[in-house]
């Protein structure tokens, strides 16, 4: 069976340095994702490998990371499609390290909470125990369909270069997030945008187009986030 | 954080900024947009430090010596006639029309003016922000960037002339 060479990134924290990349044979087969062999590289070659997974079908964001200098979720990437005999694997970047391929996500998620991006109502009576449909016309849904698909994987927050040279940048994620509430025709909650109109928020992005790149559900944050910027100006 | 892994943070971050990978043309505009601003600053200094120099350095500030101030211009114009000073005005040259041009088009996108609109969209489907218009205006910027370097070549070295 042919095979191919896993350069995998490892790191423990009790090192105190960066970490290294350790190489593993892994037989190839049809159908084989880059999480398939991660996987079998933890039961067969190396237990003390750490991989944060879960669904293995794409949905729930928890295997993102950097295959061959990209960011992506390891069990949607096939590694017949690859066309490499090497498979480099990273953590996703912008993201502390807690060990080897597994990053601490905790900002953000924090940034994308304290932007509040949830739909919110006046009347929060109404909205807990509503007594009617709050319909929306087939218009009103394009404006915010294709950014409900985001799945949280965090991997356009580490695409992003304003990320990595100013840590204190929002992210293309919470302001797209932040957008589809503001956009969408039942939110009320408009005092939010306050919150973006800053030097950390909106006005930081360069239009680099890497978050809509490397999205795997096909999200446009930068879309977004330029709409965005608009309805701060208004 | 250790010093070692300061500075290594830091050395990543400089790539982040300078190497666009494989993320598209967007990110390339953003790279060359942040390299061509740092090498035109820089430029602008320098100029103004070699300009200020004609006049004899620090006493640009008084009314100098006619003589003096003649001889130290033709000193600093025969000093900067030469094959090397001029290519490196034509790189210049291309630095600056394409930050001007890719700047306006950055304008443009941050204002949602020549993106797509929100619509319902397939994951294999181009983004709306990567769309023609603002491609078009890049490759645009890179076109006459191209055409005021080979121009500034022809019109200081005489290039293309017979």
């Amino acid at each position: 069976m042919e095979a191919v060479r896993f350069r995998v990134h490892r790191f423990r924290p009790e090192d105190g340095h960066r970490g290294s990349f350790r190489e593993y044979q892994v037989p190839k087969k049809k159908g084989m994702t880059v999480l398939d062999g991660l996987i079998y590289i933890k039961e067969n070659l190396d237990p003390t490998l750490s991989v944060r997974y879960s669904c293995r079908m794409a949905i729930c964001g928890s295997c993102g990371m950097r295959v061959n200098g990209m960011e992506v979720l390891a069990c949607n990437t096939q590694i017949v499609e690859l066309e490499k005999k090497v498979i480099t694997v990273e953590p996703m970047k912008n993201y502390p390290l807690i060990k080897d391929i597994v990053v601490d996500m905790s900002e953000f998620f924090v940034k994308q909470k304290n932007l509040k991006t949830w739909l919110i109502r006046k009347d929060v009576v109404e909205q807990e125990n509503p007594t009617r449909q709050y319909a929306q016309t087939e218009e009103e849904l394009e404006k915010i369909l294709q950014f409900t698909y985001c799945i949280q994987c965090g991997l356009c927050y580490s695409a992003c270069p304003v990320v990595s040279n100013l840590p204190q940048f929002l992210g293309p994620q919470a302001l797209m997030k932040l957008y589809r509430y503001l956009a969408d025709n039942r939110d009320e909650g408009e005092d939010r945008l306050a919150a973006v109109d800053k030097f950390e928020g909106v006005w930081r992005c360069h239009f680099a187009g890497s978050c809509s790149t490397v999205c795997p559900k096909g999200v446009d944050p930068a879309l977004a986030i330029q709409l965005l910027r608009r309805a701060a100006l208004k | 954080m250790s010093q070692r892994v300061r500075w290594s943070t830091a050395l990543q971050n400089l790539k982040t900024m300078l190497i666009p990978g494989k993320y598209g043309l967007e990110r390339w505009s953003y790279t060359l947009q942040r390299v061509s601003g740092v090498v035109v600053s820089l430029y602008f200094i320098a100029h103004v430090l070699e300009t200020g120099s004609f006049v004899g350095g620090v006493t640009v500030w008084a009314i100098p010596d006619y003589d003096f101030a003649e001889r130290a211009y033709r000193e600093a114009v025969s000093f900067l006639k030469n094959p090397i000073f001029d290519a490196g005005l034509a790189v210049i040259g291309l630095l600056v029309v394409f930050h001007t041009i890719n700047g306006v088009r950055l304008v443009l996108a941050h204002f949602g003016l020549v993106l797509g609109s929100p619509r319902r969209r397939e994951i294999l489907e181009t983004p709306a922000s990567f769309s023609n218009r603002q491609r078009a205006l890049f490759w645009l910027s890179i076109s006459l960037a191209i055409f005021a370097m080979l121009y500034t070549l022809d019109a200081l070295m005489g290039v293309f002339r017979p």
